[in-house]
């Protein structure tokens, strides 16, 4: 076993670090404090942050990118998400998706929509699947046909015309590219009726409506969608028509759309614990409390103890997912590392606001921390979302 | 002998508020614009319907002109009005109790006469104990089972000058800081030790300032308030120079502090509850998933669990005697509740957000405002570890004279 970076990715690391250290931690509070959803967003930071290329990182190189591994993608995640959690989940978004239309798309639709994400850094990507009514559903599909996302997609010679709304959407008041899921056929279930689409933000009839208020994340920003005869044309199908489910079993390169997702949230997580470790180290050898230090009480200790024994089984975790992804090993690991990661970060930043609180600190940085990491709940550790990757452990068992 | 039956006048005071809480709190607590902006100011015209309801002075004895209410009662009626807003809820609590301690139990006759008719007299008048200092270090931590001294004395000092006092010095985190009409002031003397000062609100060199949402700790209006050169007449002085037994008086009222959390924690298990027997995923009603029906029987059974240690340290708390016969266990029950109740209704307000998947997370939704509320309760006052400490002092027999958490036999 080998741990060590090598240059390449110990450059990319060192990059993100001083980004994030210089031109995201300054702005990362002050960002979360605006009492409107809509304006938390920075353009700057995203402009800074893509001429570094930190926007177009997981463009394979022959399309132009900067084709980085998913170790080095891991590091720079943890990195920028120790400096704010949801600017990091805005660039590495945008990874998300290109890691799809490499995997996805016919090369005619990567020139059409690489091109100009490429060129552009302002151009961010997002995907539209949840809907009012349909969210885990879309995760764990019952058979029903009943069941799972509404969006209608009916043809109309070369165009799909579209009708219905999404919820929650990534990027969605932001992004000028979107991948949207629809319904062909609704009698059928999910799986076998249903079409990907690459959706423009200026399309006709297609619109962003409200940007949900989150109590964490408030930089990233997660908008409604509402699409009203909005007309596609047939060349921007993904795949083959009713093909569904594109992004997991015909995507080709399984790790790429899919279970990058997984390790996502992982690294993202990482990096805010890493945070957390390291504002409570600092204080407890820094405060006093009765004319000592707080470091020498031993709860203190042990507090920390539990902090830095999750965040570095975590980081073992995150790396060795990162690195079976670079093999081309797929398992249900990333998906149990992503479940984990909703455990570790939520009872270390817990832990890092009762040192604080207890030391009689009043801590905005904490109280963020925390309200960052409850957004794993829905996200990376609810029910559904640690059921997947246990029936695909049973399911692959010889 | 054990007897968990509520009196007639203990269910008729619960449905009273809870309907008042279902009609008239939560509609205005819960509309979505108010909980989307950046500070929910706190609802006074709500907080003075309350009062005419004569929850201002629930605790305060029936002679004296209040209701009477033991702590059983306040922490029955303290979960009520939680479950609809925990600010409205520390608002008349920090009153009503305060009510109680100073004029049936710590001030002279005098005081009495010349304090109480005003406060009668005017649904507005609140209550605040100015006590807390920014930078006071009196936790318990490093202090352990050491025979050393955990409680310093306060920097607000009162000096003698002439027939009164001049009030200097900086208090925080006090509940009612913003409006209340009347302040009682934990200030250290030359005489040494602690000494209570009864300061009206329109006392000159008397300034309050609410804290931003940013910093808040504490459930109600809470704020600072600062001292400068504050004059306050002889008489206003509360028993004895330095012998002021109020922290010891406010400690008896832990388990009504911890009956707010309860109140969330319920509002959060009502909410998930309904909800899940509406959204349907996975063809049927969340609550017919496994995962979902074991995660609100977690919730129910936290819920539970935390009544039952909370309105034992309150029972306790009214019937003293019961330690003496052997009925109750020689145990701190307040602090053994406190530490208990915190974190499982911080948990059961997490699960329950949960069940509304990222509905949970959402600013315009309860969901996010309980799971915020209680964490706020988690960290109010005392750390949950120094809690722990004193229970563990406590068990082992360790005695302090300045202990606030003390054993509930004492």
């Amino acid at each position: 076993m080998d741990f060590t970076l090598s240059n390449e990715q110990r450059a990319w690391q060192m990059t993100a670090r001083k980004f994030a250290e210089e031109e995201i931690r300054p702005i990362s509070l002050a960002r979360d404090a605006i009492a409107d959803a809509r304006e938390t967003f920075d353009w700057d930071i995203i402009k800074k942050g893509s001429k570094l290329g930190l926007r177009t990182l997981a463009v394979p190189k022959q399309w132009g990118g900067h084709g980085t591994d998913f170790v080095t993608q891991a590091l720079v995640m943890s990195e920028l998400a120790r400096a704010d959690s949801a600017i990091s989940k805005t660039f590495s978004q945008c990874w998300k998706w290109s890691h799809l239309i490499a995997a996805t798309c016919t090369d005619e639709q990567k020139r059409r929509f690489l091109t100009p994400f490429l060129e552009d850094d302002t151009f961010l990507l997002g995907k539209g699947i949840t809907e009012p009514g349909a969210g885990s559903d879309n995760r764990l599909p019952p058979d029903d046909p009943k069941a799972g996302l509404k969006l209608r997609a009916e043809r109309n010679g070369d165009e799909w015309i579209l009708n219905g709304e999404k919820c929650f959407i990534a990027n969605g008041s932001v992004g000028k590219l979107f991948f949207i899921d629809a319904r062909t056929d609704p009698h059928v279930p999910l799986r076998q009726g249903t079409i990907m689409f690459l959706v423009p933000r200026d399309t006709p009839g297609f619109r962003i409506g409200k940007v949900f208020n989150k109590s964490g994340w408030r930089f990233y920003q997660n908008a409604e969608m509402i699409f009203e005869n909005a007309r596609v044309p047939h060349a921007n199908v993904v795949g083959p028509v009713n093909g569904s489910d594109l992004k997991t079993t015909q995507a080709g390169d399984r790790t790429g759309g899919d279970l990058f997702g997984d390790l996502e949230l992982a690294a993202n997580a990482l990096g805010v614990c890493d945070d957390a470790c390291g504002m409570s180290i600092a204080l407890a050898r820094t405060q006093q409390q009765g004319g000592r230090l707080l470091f020498d009480q031993q709860l203190v200790q042990l507090k920390l103890n539990r902090m830095y024994c999750l965040t570095e089984a975590l980081r073992s975790y995150v790396m060795r997912i990162a690195w079976e992804h670079d093999h081309k090993v797929s398992s249900a690991n990333a998906g149990l590392c992503m479940n984990f990661s909703t455990d570790v970060i939520q009872e270390v930043t817990e832990i890092n606001l009762e040192l604080h609180a207890g030391a009689g600190v009043l801590d905005a940085w904490a109280d963020k921390l925390v309200r960052d990491a409850m957004i794993w709940s829905h996200l990376a550790g609810d029910t559904v979302q640690r059921m997947k990757p246990t029936r695909r452990l049973a399911r692959e068992m010889p | 002998m054990y007897n968990l039956r509520l009196t007639p006048e203990q269910l008729e005071i619960r449905d009273t508020v809870r309907e008042f809480v279902a009609r008239k709190i939560k509609p205005a607590a819960l509309r979505p614009e108010r909980l989307e902006a950046a500070e929910q100011p706190l609802l006074v015209d709500v907080l003075d319907e309350a009062s005419q309801l004569g929850l201002r002075a629930l605790a305060l004895s029936e002679v004296a002109g209040g209701a009477g209410a033991d702590s059983l009662t306040s922490c029955i009626v303290s979960e009520e009005l939680a479950a609809g807003d925990p600010a409205i809820a520390a608002v008349l609590g920090e009153t009503w109790t305060l009510a109680h301690i100073l004029f049936d139990r710590l001030m002279t006759p005098g005081q009495r006469e010349r304090l109480l008719p005003p406060f009668l007299a005017d649904e507005r008048c609140h209550i605040a104990l100015a006590r807390e200092e920014p930078g006071r270090d009196g936790s318990l931590g490093s202090h352990y089972h050491q025979p050393g001294h955990n409680d310093p004395a306060f920097t607000t000092m009162a000096i003698r000058a002439g027939e009164g006092w001049i009030i200097n010095g900086l208090k925080h985190e006090v509940v009612n800081a913003s409006f209340a009409q009347l302040f009682v002031v934990a200030a250290a003397t030359a005489a040494g030790g602690t000494s209570a000062m009864l300061v009206p609100r329109d006392t000159p060199g008397l300034t309050a300032n609410e804290s931003g949402p940013a910093t808040r700790r504490r459930h109600g209006a809470c704020g600072q308030i600062l001292f400068k050169d504050c004059h306050v007449p002889a008489e206003n002085l509360l028993e004895p120079e330095g012998q002021s037994k109020l922290g010891r008086e406010i400690a008896r009222q832990i388990p009504q502090q911890l009956a707010i959390q309860l109140g969330i924690g319920r509002a959060a298990y009502e909410a998930a509850l309904d909800y899940s027997q509406i959204r349907v995923q996975g063809g049927r009603p969340i609550i017919e998933h496994q995962a979902i029906g074991a995660k609100l029987a977690d919730v129910a059974t936290r819920l539970a669990t935390a009544r039952s240690i909370i309105w034992q340290a309150a029972w306790a708390s009214d019937h003293p005697e019961a330690f003496a016969d052997r009925s109750l266990p020689d145990l701190p029950l307040a602090s053994i509740a406190k530490v208990f109740a915190s974190e499982a209704i911080y948990h059961a307000t997490k699960d329950a957000a949960e069940c509304f998947g990222a509905m949970g997370v959402m600013r315009d939704m309860p969901l996010a405002k309980y799971v915020h509320d209680a964490l706020i309760c988690l960290h109010s006052g005392e750390a949950n570890t120094d809690t722990r400490l004193r229970i563990a002092e406590a068990i082992a027999g360790h005695r302090r004279a300045d202990a606030c958490a003390v054993l509930a036999a004492e």
